[in-house]
């Protein structure tokens, strides 16, 4: 249970084949924290540093950087990011910034490397953002606050200790191609590409809120899909698209509910 | 990835899909062990070939869109229990990466007398064919592409509806 995943037998290094693991809507929030002079966060909320908007800059790190972690962890599996999220809450009990960041994907394995990765950049361009005015910055409480999905299930480990700290609206998200725009689950259809389609479309899954459609149907959702993104009229290339609502073939006027599974695909070649 | 019996003892159903190689006589043992009531057994196992759409074929990988799976062969199986009298069904397929000569899917049925076992077994694989959702991507020297389904697996499964069942 509790081995090294990433040494094998003989205690070498190796990637974990996860090719036949599930695929699960996966999530990680992660946090860090920066420690600062009182005058250097003051001077940040006042937008008086001198690169420029240090809490916007950062913010962009964390994300640009949640992207490249397979780059930079040499056994973490390259993954198509559905969401990435940064928050940066100044606090000044600190005093200095706390930083959130929240990865979501549909896949076959877990968002905590990429999400713990965001919320290190976004420490460490803060630190470059204000190194020249404050040479004593302490980066510190790195750590995974939240993981959901997967085999292991949800699990919070530090939710009795983590502070309430009120969130400035400064959180913003990223959509990358993968994905579409990024949807609270409990208005949302998580919509699924598979095969030939899924390599078209650059894209596992996505979550569609409802009512972004003209009408609750398949059909409707399969107009909005394309009518996102100029690339995915592969949708409507393909002569025979299958659909699925909640694992079970549909015609296209099937009706949709919140919650529901949708998937598109070619026809099938098993057997 | 797990079996399931079906509570109903008369006809056992063993559904799996598993990246793993089967054994023929293993599961036929299980289907059969104990029974007296068994007449036939029918077997098909399909293979990998190393030619089909392009004559070079080195490898295969099989995708499947879980959970949809196993439900797609349940209901294949539930179909093909109310057409014949059958005494018991295997479904395996497997996925994952495949090289020519290994075996993809076994489709294994009894029954009291042949006849239901040799048309159970055509009709499970004629269903399975387009029904199930499995994809296969063919792996060649000079590239790799999804296969294409073909319209004789489509036309093999229609005639099933021609010969006028309950659906």
């Amino acid at each position: 249970m509790n081995e090294l995943t990433h040494l094998d037998a003989r205690g070498q290094a190796h990637m974990v084949d996860v090719g036949q693991k599930e695929i699960t809507a996966r999530t990680a929030v992660a946090s860090a924290a920066i420690r600062m002079q009182p005058q250097t966060l003051a001077r940040i909320m006042a937008g008086e540093h001198p690169k420029g908007d240090v809490l916007a800059t950062a913010r962009i790190a964390g994300i640009m950087a949640a992207k490249r972690t397979a780059d930079l962890i040499p056994l973490c599996h390259p993954l198509m990011l559905s969401k990435v999220a940064v928050e940066l809450t100044p606090d000044e009990a600190l005093p200095g910034i706390r930083i959130e960041a929240t990865c979501r994907l549909a896949g076959r394995t877990g968002v905590e490397m990429e999400a713990l990765t965001a919320a290190s950049v976004a420490a460490l361009t803060l630190y470059d953002m204000c190194k020249a005015v404050d040479k004593r910055m302490i980066i510190d409480d790195i750590k995974v606050l939240e993981k959901t999905g997967g085999k292991s299930g949800d699990w919070r480990p530090f939710e009795d200790q983590s502070p309430a700290t009120e969130v400035l609206s400064v959180a913003q998200s990223v959509s990358q191609s993968a994905s579409t725009v990024p949807a609270d689950v409990g208005t949302s259809v998580h919509v699924r590409f598979f095969a030939e389609l899924r390599e078209q479309l650059q894209m596992e899954a996505c979550d569609v809120p409802l009512e972004a459609l003209s009408e609750p149907t398949v059909a409707a959702l399969l107009n909005w899909l394309v009518a996102q993104a100029s690339e995915r009229a592969a949708l409507q290339q393909q002569p025979q698209l299958l659909m699925a609502v909640n694992q079970e073939m549909v015609k296209p006027m099937h009706p949709l509910q919140v919650g529901d599974e949708v998937a598109f695909f070619p026809p099938v070649t098993g057997g | 990835m797990s079996d399931e019996l079906c509570p109903d003892n008369v006809c056992p159903r063993y559904v799996r899909v598993q990246p793993a190689p089967f054994s023929v006589e293993s599961e036929m043992q299980r289907l059969t062990q104990g029974r007296s009531d068994i007449g036939a057994t029918v077997t098909f196992v399909g293979y990998v070939r190393d030619f089909n759409e392009r004559p070079d074929v080195l490898a295969l990988t099989l995708e499947h869109y879980p959970a949809m799976t196993e439900k797609a062969l349940h209901q294949i199986i539930d179909e093909a229990i109310s057409r014949w009298s059958l005494n018991g069904i295997s479904v395996i397929h497997r996925v994952g990466k495949m090289t020519p000569g290994d075996p993809i899917v076994l489709v294994l049925v009894a029954s009291a007398h042949r006849q239901a076992a040799f048309e159970a077994c055509n009709f499970l694989m004629d269903y399975l064919k387009t029904r199930a959702p499995f994809w296969k991507k063919e792996h060649t020297a000079s590239g790799d592409y999804w296969v294409s389904a073909r319209d004789s697996d489509t036309q093999a499964a229609d005639r099933w509806h021609a010969a006028g069942a309950p659906s």
